[in-house]
């Protein structure tokens, strides 16, 4: 089985796995539906403050509910102790390592999907115009934070504080592309949108170039025994 | 000034007790070496 | 141990020359009006920083090292320079607010530098607590190797994202100082300054590795003896 079967397998599995009990998902979900909810309470945004505060908000819904995710993502090998077979079986661990990791940037982009939904009905974002710039930010912010994401649940995994251990690591760290997502997503939405939106866009590229190929390379020692 | 005196002590106290603390964790550590190094001969022997 | 005393010796003379040079050789910062000594803290503040790097350096080399070879030294090297680098860490930030209080009037402010050095610490306290929490020591070493690259790959990455962020939403510049044409006698005690602290951190550095070893060393014992016990028997 070549490296890319390889990943593709894992994937699958991966994908399988959620369909049939969809536990991580609807988490996921509830958990930024609820999040925007409290954001609206806490601060009761008018249109301005909306447009002010609402790159920042939806990211950081964002980001919560994909640490929500990530640690369902080696949490249930761990239960069945599947991590040890998996690591039997002839398989490369650069095709654990993107298996994984994709199955963890898929889950993200369908909740994010919704929950970007959510907030343009719920703040009145206007979405349409802007919609491809929305849709490469989307994906550009969510591949470097699962990509750090996978590698951090592997390390938390672990260790004894498993859960508390993902966040504390994993904020720091993905911390760039947060800020570059925020940026670009509130650039996105000031017109004219001018420089500053390219830029961020590039640096987000850039972020995801070195910190997906370097957690690829350090996975095997995280797995090792 | 104050505000300098306080910075500076914050820094030598807080260097002083980390010097001492290792100083001391040390010492314990060759005492033990020690009376573990004499129990080890002693089984030897016996 | 002799050379760990001679070492003792070199800091504990750098560190006087040092503090002369801080308090009686440096002048007294003119533009600031009566307040102008506190500016004195600053040669500690600049020194504390760049050691915090330096230990943040050290961590990132040996983290890669260790993969690389594996040898428990290594190991040892990567924790105690990620212990340091807090400790150090510490010493800049509470420094810094010290002294910024006086003479800007707010304890904070989160502009580039000041933000991102605050991230690092809390990284370099992550990566502690990360091996505070794994019991088994091969895995421990392994798994705060990695992340001790990841982190230290990020913090570089963090900084210029947060200067880049603020370029576009001027906050408050605190004039770092360095460099910002500093007056000669001034830059001069700062570089006595910086020399004296990284002695300082590599002294430090010799104590702390040596008690990790010694501490091996009580448990190697421990267990000799326990297996003996158990052939005598």
């Amino acid at each position: 089985m070549n490296f890319l079967n390889q990943t593709a397998a894992i994937l699958w599995k991966d994908i399988l796995t959620e369909y049939r009990t969809k536990d991580a998902l609807t988490s996921m979900l509830l958990f930024g539906l609820l999040v925007i909810l409290m954001f609206h309470f806490a601060f009761e945004p008018d249109s301005l403050e909306t447009e002010k505060y609402g790159p920042g908000l939806l990211w950081m819904t964002f980001v919560f509910a994909g640490i929500l995710g990530m640690n369902r993502a080696f949490a249930g090998e761990r239960e069945n102790d599947s991590l040890q077979g998996l690591m039997l079986a002839p398989v490369d661990w650069g095709a654990i390592f993107l298996g994984k990791m994709l199955a963890n940037f898929l889950f993200m982009l369908v909740v994010e999907t919704i929950i970007l939904l959510s907030f343009t009905l719920f703040f009145n974002f206007d979405l349409l115009h802007r919609l491809s710039w929305m849709v490469t930010i989307t994906l550009l912010g969510t591949l470097g934070f699962a990509s750090i994401g996978t590698i951090l649940a592997a390390i938390s995994m672990n260790t004894r504080m498993s859960d508390v251990m993902l966040p504390l690591l994993l904020l720091p760290v993905a911390l760039p592309a947060v800020i570059g997502a925020v940026q670009a997503t509130a650039a996105a939405f000031t017109d004219p949108p001018g420089e500053a939106l390219t830029f961020w866009v590039k640096f987000l590229v850039v972020f995801n170039i070195i910190f997906v190929t370097l957690p690829l390379l350090l996975f095997e020692y995280v797995l090792e025994e | 000034m104050t505000y300098l005196f306080a910075a500076y002590t914050i820094i030598w106290v807080v260097l002083f007790l980390y010097i001492f603390n290792l100083s001391k964790r040390q010492h314990k550590f060759h005492e033990q070496v020690t009376r573990l190094e004499r129990l080890i001969e002693n089984r030897k022997k016996s | 141990m002799k050379s760990q005393n001679s070492l003792a010796i070199l800091t504990f003379v750098l560190m006087l020359v040092a503090l002369y040079a801080i308090f009686i050789y440096a002048p007294t910062e003119r533009t600031m009006g009566p307040i102008g000594e506190v500016q004195r803290i600053f040669y500690f503040h600049v020194s504390s920083n760049w050691t915090t790097f330096l230990a943040t350096f050290f961590v990132f080399l040996n983290s890669i090292l260790f993969l690389m070879r594996g040898t428990r030294e290594l190991d040892i090297r990567a924790a105690t320079a990620a212990e340091l680098g807090t400790i150090f860490g510490a010493f800049g930030l509470i420094s810094g607010t010290i002294w910024a209080k006086p003479i800007w009037g707010i304890w904070w402010t989160w502009d580039a530098r000041l933000t991102s050095f605050f991230l690092l610490w809390l990284i370099l306290i992550g990566y502690q607590m990360l091996r505070r929490v794994v019991d088994s020591p091969g895995q421990r070493a392994r798994l705060s190797a990695v992340f001790g690259i990841l982190a230290a790959v990020d913090v570089p990455i963090v900084y210029m994202a947060n200067r880049w962020w603020r370029t576009q939403h001027p906050a408050p510049v605190i004039a770092g100082g360095a460099g910002s044409g500093l007056d000669r006698q001034m830059a001069l005690t700062l570089c006595i300054t910086m020399v004296a602290f990284t002695v300082l951190y590599f002294y430090l550095w010799k104590l702390r590795c040596e008690l990790e070893r010694t501490g091996d060393t009580v448990e190697a014992l421990q267990r000799r003896l326990q297996t003996q016990g158990l052939e005598v028997r």
